[in-house]
């Protein structure tokens, strides 16, 4: 059965395209548009990996991540966190909540495919 | 449309939307600079765009709406103020997103709008200054040739006890690892795990070894496991050959103010981040840190013997700095045109002493005269480095030419430390290289066709170095299959170079393959064989008043010699005169001095000299002098490596230091001159290119004969020249 990844962003055209990369690849995708939304979708449903943006409105990536690691059901859930080069500090912050994998924006579809494919194989 | 071309329309209607979010932002924030809420908006609208347009390959847009976002962050953290400058440039810059924006949906490229964006890029970068804001750039260490699996890399990793928690599942990576090479073993550590009772299934005892087959770098294995990096222990093992690799990189690199850890991190031995929990270690130790490298072995990360070997190039790079001063250049070459011109002074004032005749000055000139030796070649000896330098960069070709080749070749090198002038060095390392690579190429065989012709399956290149009569003599040796004296003849056949069928001495033979375009090559390889080099080679080597030889032996190996004068500047000369003009001949290619022999016909071209043939030219009518003769005439005879040949001159004036001076471009393709000096009286001298005109000597003698003369002795009707003094 196919591997299920969330992806969490706010912008609409990053998430498809994503989706499309992932789906292309062998991986079913659940869509977040930002971290508020993502949590409503962590509905007891199996997820495999969430790829998640750190900066959104409503509910940033880091408070996100507490939340998911906090939720039984999904503390082992691996998270990729999306980042740009000058966010040092949220990567000490996203780190200590728990998402250990970081991929600096901007990236191709195919870096994404590498970094999630270490982690889980669709 | 499909569901790519979709997603970019979405990608473009809301990058719109964000480009609006922007304007009402800039123009909120205008009359309330202080909120940080539409201020972090602003930014994320920007970074939206970036992102997005990183992702579909947008770059015009991505890298201008960097620029902006650069400024924006720095706004955002309070750095930078928004004024009504910065206002208007940031709705300027969002206009021309806008216009990107247009443009790529269009497909209509416009490169008028690439010059406005780089105008406004300039415009942004004055609000950040620093360099550090803008993109980092990731220094890649040069890892060019990577290891052959002969024997596997083992990967030893123990992971943390929090990697389960943190969503890491450790086979997923072992599973990465297949996508690099072949996974050939892997064996699992359970030692770190923990009694039944004290089982707790969210925390990992783990460990794996891995063997690994893979043509790839340390850097690229470490990559792998970037994601747990923080929270595994790992220690890569590399195959040996990748060891010798990091070894040959080291041995090439100039160690000059370089640590131990960044010469091990720049050959790829070392990781950054292996070398950075090193050195935390160095810092948390109490008392007496111990030295980095020993740190490094310490925990796996190096193999001492690649640690030793950057541990040495740094002692001795360290000692030569503490025995060398460094002084730029310019400063030595005028301090040697300023010795150039005392001696040019100092030899007007002995002249001038010497017509005086008074005996006190004649000494006093004679001691500045000796001191100006001594001076002089005190100068010219800073100018000298050791060939060794030159030679050790070899090392690393030889090294990556072999691969490439497939062939096994190593290199020895030998007088290493033998000097010559430091214009000379820099300017004879293009030709080597040429000479080596074709000897690797074209020389060298194949280790099947060596085994096969009972030689070992490793080839041997040598590069050796001496002194010899003045000169320096650089050779280029390999043990290879050996020149092919009838293809290259034939070859010369064919193309005409020489009459067909007329057999030529060996030296003449291979020297063939120094004219242009010559190549016996049978294929074109990426190195060598395109008939373009060896003339340009021996054009260089001219140039800086040297000669090259060939020579061969069909299956054992081929020596290219090179000859090289000292230095360039100075010299000793032996000065000579024909009719009102005085001439230079280097002293070192002086053998002897004869008077020509009465007898000798007028339109002679060779003597005997002592039963050996000599030929000689009459500098009188090579340079169309035509005062009037003298009764007696004297013979140089001159010698540049094997060649002999006499120049005809009217008087003998003796040894003379003179300081060489380049003759203009006019005067470049003039034969038989090297050059010119000025001598004490204020006179000009030309320095005669004594190979010129030896050249000259033995094809006149040549074409007078016949045939060659090398072999005959001179007719015994000219008698024997008479010796009348020798030098040297």
């Amino acid at each position: 059965m196919a591997k299920t990844i969330m992806v969490v962003d706010d912008s609409a055209s990053l998430r498809q395209v994503v989706a499309i990369a992932l789906k292309g690849a062998g991986y079913d995708v659940v869509e977040g548009s930002d971290g508020k939304d993502a949590l409503t979708k962590l509905d007891g449903r199996k997820i495999h990996l969430i790829v998640s943006d750190v900066n959104m409105p409503n509910m940033d990536g880091i408070s996100f991540v507490k939340a998911v690691k906090a939720n039984p059901n999904y503390k082992f859930t691996p998270v990729v966190m999306l980042t740009t080069e000058n966010q040092e500090g949220k990567m000490m912050e996203g780190k200590a909540a728990g998402a250990k994998a970081w991929i600096v924006k901007p990236f191709k579809p195919p870096e994404l495919l590498d970094a999630v494919s270490r982690l889980v194989l669709p | 449309m499909n569901e790519y071309e979709q997603a970019q329309q979405t990608f473009f209607e809301e990058s719109r939307d964000m480009l609006r979010q922007i304007e009402d932002a800039l123009l909120a924030l205008e009359s309330n600079t202080h909120d940080d809420e539409t201020l972090n908006g602003l930014f994320r609208a920007a970074h939206t765009i970036k992102g997005s347009a990183g992702l579909f390959g947008f770059d015009r847009i991505g890298s201008f709406t960097h620029e902006v976002e650069t400024v924006l962050d720095r706004l955002r953290a309070g750095e930078i103020a928004l004024n009504g400058d910065l206002a208007a440039l940031l709705l300027e810059s969002g206009d021309h997103i806008g216009h990107l924006l247009a443009e790529t949906a269009d497909g209509s490229d416009q490169p008028e709008t690439d010059a406005a964006g780089a105008a406004l890029k300039s415009r942004l970068l004055a609000w950040c200054p620093s360099p550090g804001i803008g993109k980092v750039a990731v220094s890649t260490p040069s890892a060019p040739a990577v290891a052959s699996p002969e024997r596997p890399w083992h990967i030893a990793v123990d992971f943390g006890p929090s990697i389960f928690r943190d969503g890491m599942d450790p086979l997923s990576f072992i599973r990465y690892l297949g996508t690099k090479g072949d996974v050939i073993g892997v064996t699992t550590r359970i030692d770190a795990m923990p009694a039944a009772d004290a089982f707790d299934p969210e925390v990992c005892h783990l460990g794996f070894d891995i063997l690994l087959e893979a043509q790839c770098t340390k850097a690229d294995l470490t990559a792998v496991f970037d994601f747990v990096k923080d929270d595994c222990e790992l220690r890569i093992t590399a195959p040996d050959a990748e060891v010798e690799r990091w070894i040959g990189v080291l041995q090439g690199m100039p160690a000059h103010g370089k640590r131990i850890g960044e010469m091990l991190v720049n050959c790829g031995a070392v990781t950054q981040h292996e070398l950075t929990r090193a050195l935390s270690t160095q810092q948390d130790t109490d008392g007496v840190a111990p030295p980095i490298g020993a740190l490094l072995v310490a925990q796996n990360s190096v193999p001492d013997q690649v640690l030793q070997v950057a541990v040495t190039r740094q002692r001795d790079q360290r000692t030569e700095e503490s025995r060398f001063i460094r002084v730029q250049a310019d400063k030595l070459d005028s301090l040697i045109t300023l010795v150039g011109e005392l001696v040019i002074a100092g030899a007007g004032a002995n002249l001038l002493a010497r017509r005086a005749g008074e005996p006190r000055l004649l000494e006093s000139t004679q001691v500045i005269t000796d001191l100006v030796e001594e001076i002089r070649n005190g100068a010219l000896q800073m100018r000298m480095v050791q060939i060794g330098e030159t030679f050790n960069r070899f090392r690393r070709v030889v090294r990556d030419v072999s691969r490439e080749l497939g062939k096994e070749i190593d290199l020895e090198i030998s007088g290493a430390d033998t000097e010559l002038d430091k214009s000379v060095v820099e300017k004879i390392a293009d030709p080597l290289m040429h000479l080596v690579r074709n000897a690797m190429d074209h020389g060298i065989e194949m280790p099947d066709v060596r085994t096969a012709r009972g030689k070992a399956p490793g080839g041997l290149m040598r590069l050796n170095a001496f002194h010899d009569s003045g000169s320096i003599v650089i050779e280029v040796i390999d043990d290879g299959r050996g020149l092919d004296r009838d293809r290259i003849l034939q070859k010369a056949w064919e193309r005409g170079q020489v009459p067909a069928n007329t057999e030529l001495p060996d030296d003449e033979v291979f020297d063939l393959i120094f004219t242009a375009g010559f190549s016996t090559a049978e294929k074109v390889t990426s190195l060598s064989g395109r008939g373009v080099g060896m003339d340009v080679v021996r054009r260089n080597i001219e140039a800086l008043r040297g000669t090259v030889k060939l020579s061969s032996r069909p299956g054992e190996g081929t020596v290219v010699s090179i000859r090289l004068p000292l230095t360039l500047a100075i010299i000793d000369g032996f000065l000579v005169s024909v009719g009102p003009a005085s001439y230079v001949v280097p002293l070192d290619m002086v053998v002897e001095c004869i008077e020509l022999p009465e007898n000798t016909p007028n339109g002679a071209s060779y003597l005997n000299l002592r039963g050996e043939v000599l030929p000689f030219l009459r500098l009188r009518d090579v340079f169309g002098i035509e005062a009037p003769p003298p009764v007696h005439h004297n013979v140089v005879v001159v010698r540049n490596g094997t060649s002999h040949a006499g120049l005809v001159v009217d008087r003998l004036m003796g040894e003379f230091q003179t300081v060489i001076k380049p003759l203009g471009k006019l005067f470049r393709n003039l034969q038989g001159i090297g050059g010119s000096t000025i001598l004490g009286t204020g006179e000009v001298a030309l320095i005669l290119d004594v190979q010129a005109l030896i050249d000259s000597a033995t094809r006149n003698a040549a074409r007078q004969d016949g045939t060659t003369t090398r072999e005959h002795t001179a007719e015994s009707a000219f008698g024997d020249a008479a010796t009348s003094s020798t030098e040297n």
